[in-house]
């Protein structure tokens, strides 16, 4: 089988298990259960098919399929695997059987509905990785806040609608200030080439002025910074996870999140590089202050959920910076950073999944002691917290290492617009990481006995299945980077020669003339 | 005047009219109707077929030259708009089980037929009319309370007072260019002379009157609110595609200067953030339609602001996308013996529990007519966006974008009711008919169609 074949059975099986749920009688949530597991495990087999298979000599998009789609407007569909997202393709299809097992207890009410949400949600965010075509990048981009919409606002907590429609709004926002950016950017690029095409290989050719790259970076960027979420745009986050189902906050935390800074990598830095020379140290700043921020909410949090939550903002504050600093290390580090985050926030939601079921209560205050009580969670809960944090060995060690030694290289060498004194203060944000989540832990798990709701049984085999499959892939990352860096490689030169080459900007502004071709 | 060109060119028209013809003949004949349904969908579609045939063949040409001239994109409108009455009519069933509502719709869908084909102001004056008075009846025809009569009447009036401006707009027109071809109004467009000016104006006003756009829109929310269920989707769908293919024809590839391009900027979007905004606190679905009718009516009229070729494309491409949503969402709303009750949004809790597949349906269309990808709606409205920046209007782009971003919320708020509250107390919903789910099988074939496969429109259009 050709790889690109292997590609679309990846994107196309959770279609296929959709329509499946659908025709399933009402009434066997068991099997549908079991249904949604198989599919999601069959996707994760192929794809790690896809990764062996990449070639990290070859620069470019592998196992591509070129179709043309609307022919005179210049949109083709365009799929395919290269550096930038192979390691989050893979990320997605693996942690999709993960949220699968993770909701058999907690969904009891319109599983099949549910499922079939969560099937949707991983086609959109498979379509948004692998899409090579700005218009299908926008379509899988936005159709992923439907199902979402509906994992938050059906099988939610209290707030649910509250937080739901916050969430759509919020995103929603966003992606209309970067649907103007799109349309402007394609015409731009036929209005100066010639070429009416969404392809992004085509539009990194556009060479646009400055004032117009300003303000489609300004739209980009803010629905990315939206998604990601940097602050001052997050506050929709905390609400959105702590009223989510825990596979709303495994998804969310896990693959949606990296949406932001993925478009950042692929789309809002390379196609607009002057622009991006010029807001690097504003970004920087904004970053920093993402990460010190963050850390800063985790420490005083008194809900379990949102102080994971916020411990997301400050871990994606790296990933921010890495790609900021336009160095091998930092990109690649922000590579490794996305997917570490990935395992480790969805391990922790998870985790926190787990307790509520038995619990029924999110509110650190009531816990306390839990290592005598749940010795197995513990230790499973300790591990994850240390991977969190960046402990040596684990995978966020090697995110974040090699993010701050891209920034402080970009930053003594002047190469990237980022102040010394920035990449010094992102620091200080390991230090604040360590604190908040050594605490929380120690507040958690040691201390006197308390267990609200009486006693309760340990971890069941599925839940540790569960979390021994992730902590694997956490060590892997952390132990042998190798491989995945390998196949970045290429991908963070291609970047770094994208964001940094200068180029000449257009003399003439572009104007509203247009021949009548241009508005067929 | 050649009879062949006559007969082939005109057979759209042609099976109306038989349609028309034969109902008459049944209600006399016999008493009791039930053959009139199967009968009205059988010549609508035969006659969809048939416009659709002639675009395929490429077929041009002018029976009444001056007056009726045939051209693929205009055949292939007809197409659009005559396949979007078939599940109106299906789903009417319900409503109107006496037969005089299908003589009425076909002989309004001639009138929306003659307007595609139109060549001077006299032949779509007798296209706006012929498609309108027939709809003053169709909104008094579901008489189930008192304010429709009221309704009615407002209708009549302010529709009368668009015809009138339009009739004087054209007469001024005449007067300053000395013909009432079609083409007269581009030459009035450019023209300094205040007597064209003014005439533009008034045709203008005249368009915005009878599609609805702010501060014109009075009549729309009580008129659809009045009307039962298939007439306000009807009115929602092809008086509107009527009266936008009519001003597409009208405006033809002229290029809009200077100081129309306010008038032709500032209210739409007025009404795209009005309509928007009102429609977030209507009790009911037609009210909310309604407004939400209006809005889209604002983004329509955005469309003229693109260049000329890519007009009369975006606007039936739009139509087609709004329309199919709008039937679908009328179609799959569960029946109810009591009309106001079917009506409530309220009543719409829960319906992910009772009618699952309604529910479905219903939330679709919510999400396409707001304008998410990947729904047909969303596509419709990029290229309307599109053709707007390509002209160089990027502001307004971008201030008709932010409007419809306010629409999202009232959209999302059904959906909000269908899956996310629990179900409403026993409000005697009635099982949706099995016609009903034909028609939104139907509907939801065709927004399949368009969503996947736009290039199949945008090629032809």
């Amino acid at each position: 089988m050709a790889d690109s074949t292997i590609l679309s059975l990846v994107l196309y099986l959770p279609v296929a298990g959709m329509l499946a749920i659908a025709a399933f009688p009402p009434g066997r949530d068991g099997l549908v259960r079991t249904f949604t597991l198989a599919v999601m495990v069959a996707q994760f087999l192929l794809s790690i098919l896809l990764y062996v298979h990449f070639d990290p000599a070859v620069p470019g998009l592998q196992a591509a399929t070129r179709l043309p789609w609307i022919p005179s407007w210049g949109v083709a569909y365009i799929i395919g695997l290269d550096g930038y997202n192979i390691l989050l393709v893979l990320l997605t299809t693996f942690l999709g059987p993960l949220v699968t097992a993770g909701a058999f207890s907690a969904i009891t009410k319109q599983v099949k509905l549910f499922y079939a949400m969560v099937f949707l949600i991983q086609f959109a965010m498979l379509g948004t990785f692998v899409a090579q075509d700005l218009f299908l990048f926008y379509l899988f981009w936005e159709a992923m806040l439907i199902p979402m919409f509906l994992i938050i606002g059906i099988w939610g907590g209290e707030r649910r609608i509250y937080a739901t429609v916050k969430f759509f709004l919020y995103t929603a926002f966003g992606s209309i200030m970067m649907l103007a950016a799109v349309i402007y950017l394609v015409w731009s690029l036929w209005s100066t080439t010639g070429i009416t095409s969404f392809a992004f290989a085509d539009l990194y050719k556009a060479r646009l002025p400055l004032d117009a790259q300003q303000w489609l970076l300004a739209a980009f960027a803010l629905s990315f910074a939206i998604k990601v979420p940097m602050v001052p745009f997050h506050t929709w986050l905390p609400d959105a996870h702590v009223e989510a189902p825990t596979a709303g906050s495994v998804i969310l935390a896990g693959v949606l999140l990296k949406m932001g800074t993925y478009g950042f990598m692929k789309l809002g830095f390379p196609l607009f590089p002057d622009a991006t020379q010029l807001a690097t140290p504003f970004l920087a700043i904004l970053s920093v202050v993402s990460i010190v921020y963050g850390a800063c909410l985790a420490l005083v949090q008194t809900d379990i959920k949102k102080i994971i939550a916020y411990s997301s903002i400050s871990h994606l504050g790296y990933v921010m910076l890495g790609l900021l600093s336009v160095d091998l290390l930092g990109i690649q580090g922000a590579i490794v950073q996305m997917v570490s985050h990935g395992l480790v926030a969805a391990g922790l939601f998870l985790m926190v999944g787990m307790i509520y079921e038995r619990c029924h209560t999110r509110e650190l205050a009531a816990y306390g002691g839990l290592a005598k009580v749940l010795p197995v969670y513990s230790v499973f809960f300790l591990i994850l917290t240390l991977a969190s944090v960046g402990l040596p060995t684990t995978s966020g060690f090697t995110g974040e290492f090699l993010v701050l030694m891209g920034a402080f290289n970009a930053a003594w060498r002047h190469t990237a617009g980022i102040p010394v004194w920035v990449a010094g203060v992102a620091v200080s944000g390991v230090v604040l990481g360590a604190l908040y989540m050594l605490w929380f832990a120690q507040r958690f798990l040691f201390g006197a006995e308390r267990v609200p709701h009486g006693p309760v049984v340990d971890l069941n085999l599925r839940e540790k299945s569960i979390l021994a499959i992730l902590l694997v892939a956490v060590f892997w990352l952390g132990l042998f980077p190798d491989s995945a860096m390998k196949r970045t490689e290429l991908a963070a030169r291609e970047y770094q020669e994208l964001v940094s080459a200068p180029r000449t900007p257009l003399a003439t502004k572009l104007t509203g003339s247009l021949p009548a071709e241009a508005a067929r | 005047m050649n009879f062949t060109a006559v007969s082939i060119a005109m057979a759209p028209e042609h099976l109306l009219l038989a349609g028309i013809v034969a109902l008459l003949i049944l209600d006399v004949v016999s008493g009791r109707a039930r053959a009139a349904l199967p009968l009205a969908v059988a010549f609508v579609a035969a006659a969809a077929i048939a416009a659709a045939w002639l675009g395929f063949t490429g077929w041009t040409g002018a029976p009444f030259p001056g007056q009726f001239v045939l051209t693929p994109p205009a055949a292939f409108a007809k197409a659009i708009m005559l396949a979007l009455a078939v599940p109106v009519i299906l789903f009417s069933k319900d409503d109107f089980g006496e037969g005089e509502f299908y003589p009425l719709v076909l002989s309004s869908l001639y009138g929306v037929c003659l307007l595609a084909s139109a060549e001077s102001f006299l032949t779509l004056f007798l296209g706006i009319e012929l498609m309108s008075i027939p709809v003053y009846v169709l909104v008094l025809l579901g008489y189930r309370r008192p304010e429709s009569a009221e309704a009615a009447l407002k209708y009549l009036v302010l529709s009368g007072t668009a015809s009138a401006s339009f009739l004087m707009g054209a007469s001024l027109m005449y007067g300053s260019t000395g013909s009432l071809g079609l083409a007269s109004f581009g030459t009035a467009l450019s023209s300094p002379d205040l007597l064209a000016r003014t005439a533009v104006v008034m045709v203008v006003a005249a368009f915005f009157l009878k599609a609805a756009i702010v501060p014109f829109h009075g009549w729309a929310p009580d008129a659809y609110e009045a009307a039962s269920v298939p007439s306000t989707a009807y009115m929602a769908v092809l008086v509107k595609a009527g009266v936008l293919v009519a001003a597409a024809r009208v405006f033809g590839t002229a290029h809009v200067a200077e100081p129309l391009v306010g008038l032709l900027a500032i209210l739409p979007l007025v009404s795209i953030v009005w309509g928007n905004l009102t429609a977030m606190r209507q009790p009911g679905l037609r009210r909310m339609i309604a407004y939400s009718s209006i809005a889209h009516a604002g983004y329509l009229f955005f469309a003229f602001l693109g260049d000329g070729p890519g007009r009369f494309q975006a606007v039936v491409f739009y139509l087609a996308a709004y329309g199919v949503m709008n039937v679908l969402a009328f179609a799959a709303l569960p029946s109810n013996p009591v009309d106001v009750e079917r009506d409530k949004l309220e009543n719409l809790k829960g319906l992910s529990h009772t009618h699952p597949f309604a529910a479905l349906l219903i939330g679709i269309a919510m999400l396409s007519l707001a304008g998410i990808p990947p729904f047909p709606g969303f596509i419709a409205k990029f290229l309307i966006f599109k053709n707007v920046m390509a002209a160089g209007y990027t502001t307004w782009a971008v201030l008709g974008l932010v409007g419809s971003y306010i629409g999202i919320y009232f959209y999302l708020r059904v959906i909000q009711f269908m899956y996310m509250s629990p179900a409403a107390a026993a409000t005697g919903r009635a099982p949706s008919r099995g016609i009903a789910m034909g028609a939104s099988l139907l509907c939801l074939a065709g927004s399949i169609v368009i969503a996947l496969l736009p290039a199949l429109f945008l090629d032809r259009l």
